[in-house]
This record gives structure tokens, C-alpha cells and sequence, in this order.
């Protein structure tokens, strides 16, 4: 549909123009080039169709991720129902999903500030299942790690028990920060 | 050859290339102008179809809201249309400009809504059934959500947080004990693994 672009946009440029990282000269010279070019003006819809498909993921709670207690925040300002379970190394916590909750968040507390590199692994020992999230983004200034869990998951979920197992991977080995148990069960009126 | 680059840090567009306007631009320009009350509805509809989209996304980055562009839209082209109908408009050659002009004045001017746009909303009503959004770049949720959670971990984490509500890498990085540049390299990585999973899966 589009001409080729005979100096496309580099997609790096384009993201850095959505998300206004760039100054007010250097953004109205890439508006000129988009809206002479059909190519990367479709370009940059596809970002922004990205982005609108993220955004509609997270108010889903279908986008399991490792999140900061600010955004957390910020979803809560928006009007999203997030219901958080706090737990520290070694604890348990009782837990379940309302009907409308939007989200899901386990804080697990951990001493971070000499952390190099830090895994993150799932166990659901009734479905025999371990999976292994490793090299999480996180601020080591936190003391926490703010997990999102997948909505749809947990409501599918009847009496169960999870483990989550945070890991600190060191060059001579890794050693355990925390285990943490959420013994969940189902919701009931 | 790509002439805007990241690779240095801040500079994104120094020695802009800006593409030669389609000759296609001004040929409509020139018919809508020829017709004038007699409209050439085939030229008005092929140039709404053409530039609301690029309109949209100017008015999603500046304004963040979805009513918000769709007013932008219509706002714009409207006085576009009305301005070359009119003869306002000289150089034909220059038809992107002058709408993006027109884009920047609008939102400054914040003079979306009112009296005056519903009036000629309805002379135009005909040419702005042609816009809407091109289904070439339309995408299966579904299916992105499936590719997301495809990502490794530290990718999802700063597409999430970045695009959840457009925040620049600087913010990002901050919350994550990242410095900017790094959340630039893994935001990248994540937008090409996202939308090769997203395309694949479509293939």
C-alpha cells in the first residue's frame, strides 16, 4: 500500500519518538518525515498498535511480569482493583482472587543492595511443574520484588499450593534469598 | 540506509532527510481546488483515507487520549479540506506540511469541540466516513498476549512499564535499577521479539 522509504526511520528513533525521549527539534523533524511517508508513519502505528496491545494485557492481567511497587501504584490510580500479598523470606501467606480483581501482586521482601543477578523460580508441586525466570530487572535499593501474576492462571487455579524461590546467581554459585508459599484457594462467597 | 539513529546517545535527527511529498499529494490538492463547491469526492476520500491515520497518531502522541485524536482528526481534516476547497493553500507540493502545521496549530489552540465543529461536521459527513483505522497494521490481542509472555523476563518488565502508559526510558530505568540506555537496548529487543512472535504466529 505504503512507498518504500527510501531513508526509513530507524525503529529505535521511532520508539524514542512515542515515548518522548527526544527534545522538541529533533521530534518536529521526525513529524516531518512521517507525515511525507507513508512507510513509516505505518511503521509507527504497528509501535503504537504494540503498545496499545501491552497496555490492554496489563489491565487484563494477562501480562505475568516483574513489575516496581511505583507502577503497581500507578495501576491502582487508574482505577484498576490489584489485590497484593506481602510476604517475607520463609512465610506464607493465605491467599485467593475476588471476582473483580483485576490483578494479582506478590511482594516478596529481600535484601537486595549486593545482588548481582537475580532468578526467579515458580513451583507448583501438585502439577509437578518448576519454571525459572532468570536475570529479573529489579532495584536493589527495593528490598522487594513485586511480581505480577497471570489473572486467567490464578482463577483457574482450585486449593493448591505455589512456591516462589528468589535466587541470587553469584560466579561461584547462587544462593537462596527467600521461599516463599501461597497456599491459594478458590473464592467463595 | 537509515538516516535517524540512536546509536550516540541524544542526536536523533541531525541532517534530517525528509522524503519527497508523493506527487499523488498534490495531484489531490490540485482536483479537490478544481472541483471546489462541486467537490471531487474520490480525491477528498483519498486524501482523508491517506493522512487521518497519520493525523491520529500525531494527536495520540501529543494528546494520549483516543477521543482526544479522533477530534484531532476530523478537526484537521475538515480545515484542510475546507482551506483547499478555497484555494488557502499555494503549494501543492507541500500539502504533508501544511497538515502537519495545521496538526501543531490545532492542539495549541486546544479549539477541538464546539459550535463551529458540529456545523461543518455535517457538510463533511460523507468524506469522513472514509476514515478509519487501516486493518493493515490492526492486531490480535490474543495472540500478543501469548507472544509477551514469550519474552524473557527483564524484556516484558520494561515493555510493560514502558508502554503501559508511554514512559521514556530515563523513568523506566529508575524503577528498575537500569540506566537509560540499557532499557533503550532491552526495549528493543523486546519490540523486535514481540512483533517477529506477533508475525510469525499470523504467518
Amino acid at each position: 500500500m505504503n512507498t518504500p522509504c527510501a531513508s526509513p526511520i530507524a525503529e529505535t528513533t521511532l520508539a524514542a519518538y512515542w515515548l518522548c525521549e527526544m527534545d522538541s527539534s529533533d521530534s518536529q523533524a521526525i513529524e516531518e518525515h512521517l507525515f511525507a511517508c507513508g512507510h513509516c508513519s505505518a511503521r509507527l502505528q504497528r509501535l503504537a498498535n504494540l503498545g496499545a496491545g501491552i497496555r490492554q494485557a496489563v489491565e487484563k492481567g494477562a501480562a505475568h511480569a516483574v513489575l516496581s511497587a511505583a507502577f503497581v501504584r500507578k495501576l491502582k490510580d487508574a482505577g484498576l482493583r490489584v489485590r497484593e500479598y506481602p510476604v517475607q523470606p520463609g512465610a506464607s501467606v493465605a491467599c485467593t482472587i475476588e471476582p473483580e480483581d483485576d490483578l494479582v501482586v506478590s511482594r516478596l521482601c529481600a535484601p537486595l543492595v549486593d545482588v548481582q543477578r537475580l532468578d526467579l523460580v515458580f513451583e507448583h508441586p501438585a502439577a509437578g511443574t518448576r519454571h525459572r525466570l532468570e536475570d529479573l530487572a529489579f532495584d536493589r535499593n527495593a528490598d522487594e520484588i513485586v511480581v505480577a501474576s497471570n489473572t486467567p492462571f490464578v482463577r483457574s487455579l482450585g486449593s493448591t499450593t505455589l512456591h516462589m524461590r528468589l535466587l541470587a546467581v553469584q560466579p561461584d554459585g547462587e544462593r537462596e534469598l527467600g521461599l516463599y508459599t501461597f497456599n491459594h484457594s478458590p473464592y467463595t462467597r | 540506509m537509515q538516516m535517524f539513529s540512536t546509536a550516540a546517545g541524544r542526536p536523533y535527527a541531525r541532517n534530517v532527510y525528509s522524503p519527497a511529498p508523493q506527487p499523488e499529494d498534490g495531484e489531490l490538492a490540485q482536483r479537490i481546488l478544481a472541483a471546489g463547491t462541486r467537490r471531487d469526492a474520490d480525491a477528498e476520500t483519498e486524501l482523508c483515507r491517506r493522512f487521518a491515520p497519520r493525523i491520529r497518531l500525531y494527536g495520540l502522541r501529543h494528546l494520549r487520549s483516543e477521543a482526544a485524536a479522533a477530534d484531532l482528526v476530523q478537526d484537521v481534516l475538515i480545515l484542510t479540506l475546507e482551506k483547499l476547497r478555497g484555494g488557502a493553500v499555494r503549494e501543492f507540493d507541500k500539502l504533508a506540511s501544511f497538515i502537519l502545521g495545521t496538526c501543531r496549530q490545532t492542539v495549541i489552540d486546544g479549539r477541538r469541540g464546539g459550535q463551529r465543529r458540529e456545523r461543518i461536521l455535517e457538510t463533511f459527513a460523507p468524506t469522513m466516513d472514509a476514515v478509519s483505522e487501516d486493518s493493515d497494521v490492526a492486531l490480535d490481542n490474543s495472540r500478543l498476549e501469548h507472544c509477551l509472555q514469550q519474552l524473557p523476563e527483564r524484556e516484558r518488565s520494561v515493555l510493560v512499564m514502558s508502554f503501559y502508559d508511554d514512559r521514556p526510558a530515563d523513568e523506566v530505568g529508575a524503577a528498575l535499577g537500569l540506566t537509560p540506555g540499557n532499557v533503550r537496548v532491552i526495549r528493543h529487543r523486546g519490540i523486535e521479539r514481540l512483533r517477529r512472535c506477533v508475525e510469525e504466529q499470523r504467518s
